[in-house]
């Protein structure tokens, strides 16, 4: 009797397994951004989130990790096509209680691990079951604990409106992945998710954000509403769409929603699923590509129709999306680092926020010589090709497009796309 | 060139600057070395005053506030042989303002704001690389071995982030340490050290954060060039996670 009762006694999974499966689970989601937010907690309590985003570690395959980045539970009821946790799938189940992950958090921030929390999970019993477990975590951590850390709280589509409210009065930032590009490919891949559910929550987000700004404004005891805004994510290549449709969805999510930012995830092959590609690899280089596309939309004044267009409607493999803009508008070159304003400058391939600015500033002094551009460390590989100081071009080069065009592709050797190890059969047997 | 001399402390270092940019006109034409480097040196040796190396470093703070900062940053490098470059971004500080971190085409300038950058990517990064450890008696305590001198800015931003709890951090190489302790912090050198024991619970929450840090890595996309350009090796000693 005692002997059995011992087994029983060791049958729960304890903290250490769950947190294995659950934050394997958890890595495909491709954000890890923790700034845009400034916490301060009430003196009481610790922990603050900081503007800049700090890393913490970096891990095996080389991405930052700044937050525990884990699921509430994977033991999902939905069966959507693309996803590891579907519930025809045969992976192993496991579901956090909230004193878990609110230990494991604390636990981690005071030994300086994490900026803090990135909670999301798989469909329990019912959307609002499990958002309302998910509020329940952040609601200890900030009430009870008093914890000041950055939490990302990812909304689970098809829950009340008033629990997306309390998500955001608690979390930095908020995320409804959108998943898929179109409806059409939603309705395939992710039946039980209507689009009208990810649409809603994220225009509520957007309202509540905003109408937010004016409360602080008026009054800066108002409390926070998603302070570091709000995000989402979509799956490339398991589903149809070209480069440009989703670059002008993109636009839509920054223009209307008021989105902070649009994460890509390369589609990882997890099932045989005849409604998915057959892909042998997860299409990396397209996702780099659209994340340096998804730059010039944020940051550099580019608009989706300009980097694409229906007869041109996938980004260049070679180019990264600036140069191939670039080298289609040779009217537009070259351009006088001397003259040319903020806004030209960051149209110059190779320079990018950091090199404008510096050469506005210092231009302010003299006019900047090509050993100048050197000495205020602007990267010319690139750049050389396009520009010219005091109306001298750099080096002497040619700047017929086609030419640059095959300059450019001789220095290329870093744009190759990220190469797969690959095991040749044999090789370990001996 | 004429030449000034300083007895090596930052006290003095101010203390001669202040003097030059008053009492010579023409300050970019000077040079500023440490006293005692030589055996048989020439120069005038000004004697530190902490009032009016203070009084220069306040109105720097006025007329340039980010040039200060930049100081601020250069200082915790330790460079030694930098004084008259130093001395000239002062100079050039007061006539320009803010303005002056553009002129990267002036030595000067180049030399200080990139010796203050590295010192200011350094701070950050720290930031994210500190572990602590949870003592037994509940303080937690973080050893690092950094290339600047970091301990000051680094205890005062742990002071808002880990206030409420009691903390020591040690700086290996230098031995000196930082401790925050009921709401006080203090500053110290280290002669002996020893190592405290640690808390029971705290090899279980290691082996949490290592299981978790496996585990999150996309095993398909291994980097380990990405991994070490972002998190150099000199600092995996102290990382938890790199303890397996
Ligand atoms: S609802 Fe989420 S967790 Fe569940 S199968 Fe779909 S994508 Fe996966």
């Amino acid at each position: 009797m005692y002997i059995i009762l011992s087994v029983l006694y060791i049958l729960p999974m304890n903290t250490l397994e769950k947190l294995q499966i659950l934050s394997s689970a958890a890595r495909y989601d491709a954000s890890c951004a923790s700034s845009g937010s400034k916490r301060e907690s009430a003196s009481a309590g610790f922990g603050n989130a900081s503007q800049s985003g700090i890393c913490h570690s970096w891990a095996d395959d080389g991405r930052c990790i700044s937050l525990l980045k884990i699921l509430l539970s994977n033991d999902c009821r939905y069966d959507c096509a693309y996803c590891v946790n579907r519930s025809s799938h045969p992976v192993q189940r496991a579901s956090f209680t909230a004193k878990e992950v609110v230990d494991l958090t604390l636990g981690f921030y005071r030994r300086n691990y994490i900026e803090g929390l990135f909670l999301s999970s798989a469909v329990m019993q019912s959307p609002d079951v499990t958002m309302e477990r998910m509020v329940r975590v952040v609601e200890v951590l900030r009430r009870e604990e008093q914890f000041g850390g950055y939490i990302h709280l990812k909304i689970i589509p098809g829950c009340s409106s008033e629990l997306v409210r309390k998500a955001g009065l608690y979390a930095d930032r908020v995320s409804v992945n959108i998943e898929l590009p179109s409806q059409v490919s939603l309705q395939r891949l992710a039946p039980q998710k209507e689009k009208a559910a990810i649409l809603e929550p994220m225009a509520l987000v957007g309202r509540e954000i905003a109408s937010n700004l004016v409360e602080r404004q008026m009054s800066r005891k108002a409390p926070r509403f998603a302070p570091a805004g709000q995000s989402t994510q979509m799956i490339i290549g398991a589903s149809p769409e070209n480069d440009f449709q989703i670059l002008r969805l993109s636009q839509g999510l920054y223009k209307k929603m008021n989105l902070k930012r649009v994460y890509y995830s390369a589609y990882v092959p997890v099932s045989d699923d005849n409604r998915l590609p057959v892909l042998t690899s997860p299409p990396l280089l397209r996702e780099h590509r659209l994340y340096q596309a998804d730059w010039l939309l944020r940051f550099y004044g580019f608009s989706a129709e300009e980097i694409l267009s229906d007869d041109l409607p996938f980004l260049d493999e070679t180019f990264d999306p600036k140069t191939a803009w670039a080298l289609r508008h040779p009217e537009f070159f070259p351009v006088e680092i001397n003259r040319a304003d903020y806004a030209t400058l960051l149209r110059v391939p190779g320079i990018g926020v950091t090199s404008a600015r510096r050469i506005i500033a210092a231009r302010r002094f003299s006019a900047i010589t090509p050993e100048g551009m050197k000495k205020i460390g602007v990267v010319m590989k690139r750049a050389k090709y396009f520009i010219t100081s005091t109306e001298r071009a750099f080096e002497k080069v040619d700047q017929n497009p086609l030419r640059i065009r095959q300059q450019l592709l001789l220095g290329e050797v870093a744009v190759v796309p990220p190469s797969r190890q690959l095991v040749l059969p044999g090789l370990y047997l001996s | 060139m004429k030449r000034y001399l300083y007895d090596g402390t930052s006290e003095s270092l101010f203390s001669a600057i202040s003097w030059i940019l008053e009492e010579e006109a023409e300050p970019e034409k000077v040079l500023l070395t440490e006293q005692g480097l030589e055996l048989f040196e020439e120069g005038f040796f000004i004697k530190a005053n902490t009032g009016q190396a203070e009084l220069l470093f306040q109105r720097l703070c006025q007329r340039a506030p980010d040039s200060a900062y930049t100081i601020t940053l250069f200082m915790l490098a330790e460079k030694r042989g930098m004084e008259s470059s130093l001395l000239r971004y002062v100079s050039l500080a007061f006539a320009h303002g803010d303005k002056v971190n553009g002129y990267l085409t002036h030595p000067a300038v180049r030399d200080i704001v990139s010796i203050a950058k590295r010192a200011g990517r350094e701070l950050h990064r720290m930031k994210g690389l500190l572990r602590f450890e949870e003592l037994q008696d509940g303080a937690y305590f973080a050893k690092m071995e950094p290339d600047h001198n970091l301990i000051q800015p680094l205890a005062s931003w742990f002071r808002t982030r880990l206030r409420a709890q009691n903390w020591f951090l040690y700086d290996v190489k230098r031995r000196t340490a930082a401790c925050w302790s009921n709401g006080m912090l203090q500053f110290g050198t280290i002669d002996k050290f020893y190592i405290p024991a640690l808390s029971e619970d705290e090899k279980r929450v290691q082996l949490l954060w290592q299981t978790f840090f496996r585990t999150i890595a996309l095993q398909d996309r291994k980097n380990p060039g990405l991994q070490k350009s972002n998190m150099p090796m000199k600092y995996w000693k102290y990382l938890t996670e790199m303890q397996t």
